[in-house]
């Protein structure tokens, strides 16, 4: 017990975010172990603990990462980012051509010795936006000119997204979606964000083109048949379909946890889809805890920003808290159908491996920025007091 | 805070703001989802997710009596192929495509491995996610399958999708297929045992609720909610392998002979009522028979000759006549009120016995008799045929049995004739089963049994419930009657219309029958023969009755004796020669003749001589020896077989020919059983000797 107080006692940053992001793994947990009944039918003889456990003790590693992350102090996140970034590029390159197949996509890597396989997209990811915090903080001054403030800004996530996009469009759409976010929010000139989003679109359209003609076509189709399926088909693909039976079924309260049908045919319930089964379980009022939770988090935030005396602590947490609120916002709006099917987990919620890790990194790192905020605090109320 | 962050500040707001909106409209639409469009979607979900799945049992097997296997239920599956399995990505089907394609083609051997290839690249293309690959998979072929390119990477990876049927398969095929039977899908009349104690056979199928996983997986929902599968029960029938086989040959031989429509066996061993045997086959098309229907217990037609035994037995248990009895057959032509009746086969006769009338199957004598003493009161003859239980079914356990019919006075289509008639085995309509329990009752000294072919029903082995013989009248008639019966019966083998059953190792008792009977379509004008033997062996103590009826034989050759007979008398020779326990008739004839038979082993020879307590002749040097008979005494001589010449093997057991022939490097093939009745081969040819000699066995 002594051990548990002296690590609460080491435990700084947001209490609110602390218990926010631990309350949306217990719903995770509970959530993973309801949707994995098929999986552990197929592979574990009927075994459903098997993936609780799994899923328990990756986050109980991503709670421990998490708190390694937030011991450091975050002005060291500056230098890391620009690191990792240049080191993304050719691993992102590398996976591109020799990375694990699967489905017609090649997004993994495997680090050799530990045996590791992660989605270097993750990894381009948090780089990214980590430099993109450090570029907007630093470039404040020069900003609206150009060549100073814009280009470098604007480079960097062009040249990830355009890696990450033949293997991952969606990723690669919603990472570059949120770096544009990120630079209205860092005063980037309204003139260069609307022509960038052009921008975006234009190369999506050039990606797909590349694509059709190169080894990729294969995943050319499968982007064509979710958007086809969204566009052209009321009732939605199978997928789309079970999820709305799922939500419906669900009710204002929920058939209770564990009771869900639909887990049984929806495909990787426990991934993607995993709101929906969520909202069957919990109903409406589960759906808006998840919501609830995701924007208090973000307005947590916020918060750290105003209270942050340094620009790139300040531009850490917002670029962090908003890549990962944008992202679960977007896979619930494709689970309720209101986005085509993109194929983007949900941060905290979703069973998945190492990139719940990534996530806990990220989280750490936001919260490394607030316990710094918490001791400028009380330096201030000493120095009033 | 400065004027940039505040403008910073504003910004964050505006995209919190948008995430907000976002957020919200995720919820409202959860919310639309629910209300508005809840009600369609959720009727989706209860067709969609859950059902009860029937959980085959597995059918019981039939067995003969011998725990032969006649029917069985064997696992065979069906393969099939889902080419847009998760895992089955376009390198490892382009890789594999065409080893599989090979190994497809090398296991079935049904399609070249380029047929396969092509076959399998098109449904790739199309993306079939239920493609047949093929059915009718044994239970080893699939474990070989299982290892082949591909299809070893099972179900998510290598779309392999198994299958599983329970193929209902007859070890035996073809023999006592329709009293086997069959139970079939799509509305097939079932048939047989199999249809009789279906209820047994097929168990009770268990029930799951099961839920639906992703790509036809199906998962149980709870434990509670199984319903377990009762296994079926297994029937042991009475039926005898060889001798059902034996039966079928000899019909089959018969039918074959005499161009025949269709035809029927029945053996049923006369102490119990067990039916051993039951053939039957009706022509599908030139020479060719099949088992299309039981003619043995599923038609009932004018029986002919063979009820005259029925007449008998009224005409002596009422003691109007006695055997020896003289009666005028009026050469075999008598009118009765316009209609004439004549005796079958054409004769000289006028005064003769009782039993000689029997014997040469008199209509006029059989007719004039119970004309004569019962006109007055046919109900009196026609309530001993009830009492013999012959207007009723006999209870066999095959469905459709045909009720028979004999006709009341009171009948609209009872006329004058129809007495007369009846006597004689017409305006009655009766099954050959129906028939023969009463020649098995005479058989079995006036106790009539009730026929049956399931002898037990058993579960895991284990006896649930046993099927004794059942006494349907202890004595039919007086023992006077019976043993009168008898004795016209086996003067029908020696003396009568039967006498080419006759045989010197074992008595034979029956009746004839030659009928011309209105044919099945029903035209009067129409009239087809019917042959049939009835009758039962040995003669003095009784082992099986055997009903034989042809119907509708169209080479010219008609009598009961010529087409029926046969029949009878190859399965009753089989049985005596196989069965040794049933010669209970002394050998009459001289030991001349049957030393005669003994060409062979020089030792063998000796034995039987001195078991027969006879001298032994003065012996030769040589180990194969051929007894030769003159008129008074025995000689051996040492049997001639010079190198270079075939041994004449004529005369011996199969087990001395087989030898003397395969030692000396020929191949010898068999028929028939018995003795060595000829050889095919006397002289060797060009001194070869691996020739193959063709041997006819008889006794």
């Amino acid at each position: 017990m002594l051990s548990i107080n002296q690590l609460l006692t080491k435990t700084k940053g947001d209490r609110v975010i602390w218990i926010t992001v631990i309350l949306l793994t217990l719903i995770s947990s509970l959530a993973v172990y309801s949707s994995t009944g098929s999986l552990a039918f197929k592979y574990q003889g009927g075994n459903t603990e098997y993936y609780l456990l799994k899923h328990l003790s990756i986050f109980l590693v991503g709670i421990g990462i998490m708190y390694l992350a937030h011991l450091v102090n975050y002005k060291y996140y500056s230098r890391v980012a620009q690191l990792l970034l240049i080191i993304s590029i050719p691993l992102l390159a590398f996976t591109l051509f020799f990375g694990v197949d699967i489905n017609n996509a090649k997004r993994w890597l495997t680090i050799p010795i530990i045996n590791l396989s992660f989605q270097t997209s993750d990894l381009a990811k948090l780089a990214l936006i980590m430099y993109m915090a450090r570029v907007l903080s630093k470039k404040q001054e020069t900003i609206k000119d150009f060549k100073t403030g814009f280009l470098p800004a604007v480079i960097p996530p062009l040249i990830i997204c355009v890696l990450i996009a033949p293997s991952n469009l969606s990723t690669a759409s919603i990472l570059f979606a949120t770096c544009i976010l990120l630079m209205f929010i860092g005063r980037v000139k309204l003139k260069y964000i609307f022509s960038m989003i052009g921008a975006g679109i234009l190369a999506l359209a050039l990606i797909i083109i590349i694509a059709l003609f190169t080894p990729f076509h294969a995943r050319v189709l499968t982007w064509q048949s979710r958007i086809d399926n969204f566009m052209n088909d009321d009732k939605g693909s199978y997928q789309v379909q079970q999820a709305k039976i799922a939500i419906a079924n669900g009710g204002i309260i929920g058939s209770g946890p564990g009771n869900s049908k639909q887990r049984n045919f929806l495909p990787t319930p426990y991934a993607d889809f995993i709101y929906a089964i969520i909202i069957e379980e919990y109903g409406l009022v589960g759906a808006f805890i998840i919501v609830a939770l995701y924007l208090l988090f973000l307005q947590r935030c916020i918060k750290i920003f105003i209270k942050s005396p340094g620009a790139f602590g300040a531009f850490l947490a917002i670029g962090l808290s908003f890549a990962l609120v944008f992202q679960a916002l977007i896979n619930m709006a494709v689970a309720v159908n209101l986005l085509p099917v993109t194929g983007v987990t949900l941060p905290l919620i979703s069973m998945g491996g190492t990139s719940i890790w990534f996530t806990s990194i990220s989280i750490g790192i936001i919260l490394s920025v607030s316990r710094y905020v918490e001791q400028e605090d009380q330096k201030q109320h000493v120095q009033t007091a | 805070m400065t004027k940039t962050k505040s403008i910073i500040l504003l910004r964050i707001s505006i995209a919190y703001l948008a995430m907000l909106v976002l957020g919200l409209s995720i919820l409202y639409r959860v919310f639309h989802l629910q209300t508005v469009e809840g009600a369609y979607w959720r009727s989706l979900s209860d067709s969609l997710t859950t059902r009860y799945v029937t959980i085959d049992a597995d059918r019981g097997n039939i067995y003969a009596s011998d725990g032969k296997l006649l029917a069985t239920s064997l696992p065979v599956f069906e393969i099939r192929m889902d080419f847009k399995a998760e895992g089955l990505t376009e390198d490892v089907f382009k890789r594999d495509i065409r080893n599989l394609s090979e190994a497809l083609s090398g296991l079935f051997g049904n399609k070249t491995a380029y047929e396969y290839y092509t076959e399998l690249s098109v449904a790739r293309k199309n993306k079939e996610r239920y493609h047949l690959i093929k059915s009718n998979v044994s239970y080893v072929e699939l474990q070989q399958l299982k290892q082949f390119p591909i299809f070893k990477l099972g179900r998510n990876t290598g779309g392999l999708i198994v299958l599983q049927h329970n193929k209902r398969v007859y070890p035996y095929d073809y023999l006592a297929k329709r009293t086997i039977g069959y139970v079939r899908d799509n509305n097939i009349q079932p048939v047989g045992i199999e249809a009789f104690e279906n209820a047994l056979l097929k168990g009770i199928p268990g029930k799951q609720l099961m839920q639906k996983a992703g790509n036809g997986i199906w998962l149980p929902l709870n434990d509670e909610q199984e319903v377990e599968p009762i296994h079926g029960k297994d029937v042991y029938t009475t039926l005898d392998v060889g001798l059902q086989d034996l039966a079928e040959h000899a019909l089959m031989k018969s039918l074959l002979k005499h161009n025949a429509h269709h035809g029927c066996v029945i053996v049923m061993e006369v102490s119990t009522g067990k039916i051993k045997a039951i053939a039957n086959m009706g022509m599908i098309k030139d020479s060719v028979y099949r088992e299309l229907m039981n003619y043995a217990v599923g038609e009932a037609l004018e029986p002919g000759s063979t009820f005259k035994l029925a007449s008998m037995l009224a005409l002596f248990e009422d003691g109007y006549i006695k055997p020896e009895q003289i009666v005028d057959v009026e050469l075999g032509r008598k009118v009765f009120f316009n209609q004439v009746m004549k005796d079958a086969e054409e004769h000289g006769f006028r005064e003769i016995s009782v039993r000689s009338l029997f014997a040469h199957s008199s209509n006029v004598g059989v007719s004039k008799l119970v004309y004569q003493y019962y006109s007055k009161n046919p109900d009196k003859y026609l309530a001993h045929l009830r009492r013999l239980n012959l207007d009723q079914l006999t209870g066999i356990e095959i469905p459709g049995e045909k009720k028979p019919r004999i006709k009341t006075t009171k009948d609209t289509d009872w006329s004058k004739v129809s007495l007369p008639w009846m006597s004689v085995g017409y305006e009655i309509n009766m099954t050959p089963l129906r028939l023969l329990t009463l020649y098995n009752a005479v058989a079995n000294n006036g106790k009539m049994m009730k026929p049956y072919l399931i002898e037990s029903v058993r579960e895991y082995n284990n006896i649930i419930q046993k099927n004794e013989p059942v006494v349907v009248n202890p004595q039919i008639a007086s023992e006077q009657t019976i043993k009168q019966l008898k004795q016209i019966m086996e003067a029908v083998v020696i003396e009568g219309t039967a006498k080419n059953l006759y045989n010197p190792y074992y008595s034979v008792a029956g009746k004839t029958g030659t009928a011309q009977i209105a044919n099945n379509a029903g035209g009067y004008n129409n009239k087809i023969y019917q042959s049939s033997f009835m009758g039962y062996f040995p003669a003095d103590n009784p082992l099986y009755s055997v009903a034989v009826v042809i119907n509708n034989p169209r080479n010219g050759v008609y009598y009961g004796s010529a087409v029926a007979g046969p029949v009878f008398k190859e399965i009753a020779d089989n049985v005596y020669a196989s069965n040794l326990n049933i010669n209970t008739k002394p050998v009459v004839t001289n030991n001349k003749s049957i030393l005669k038979l003994c060409s062979g082993s020089k030792q063998d020879i000796e034995t039987l001589y001195r078991e027969f307590g006879m001298a032994v002749p003065a012996s030769v040097n040589s180990n194969w020896i051929t007894p030769v008979i003159s008129d008074s005494s025995i000689q051996i001589k040492e049997m001639a077989h010079k190198d270079g010449s075939v041994p004449n093997v004529v005369g011996m057991g199969l087990r001395d020919a087989l030898y003397l022939l395969e030692s000396k490097g020929y191949q010898v093939r068999f028929t028939g059983y018995g003795y060595v009745k000829s050889q095919s081969l006397k002289q060797a040819v060009n001194n070869e000797t691996n020739h193959l000699i063709e041997l006819t066995l008889g006794i």
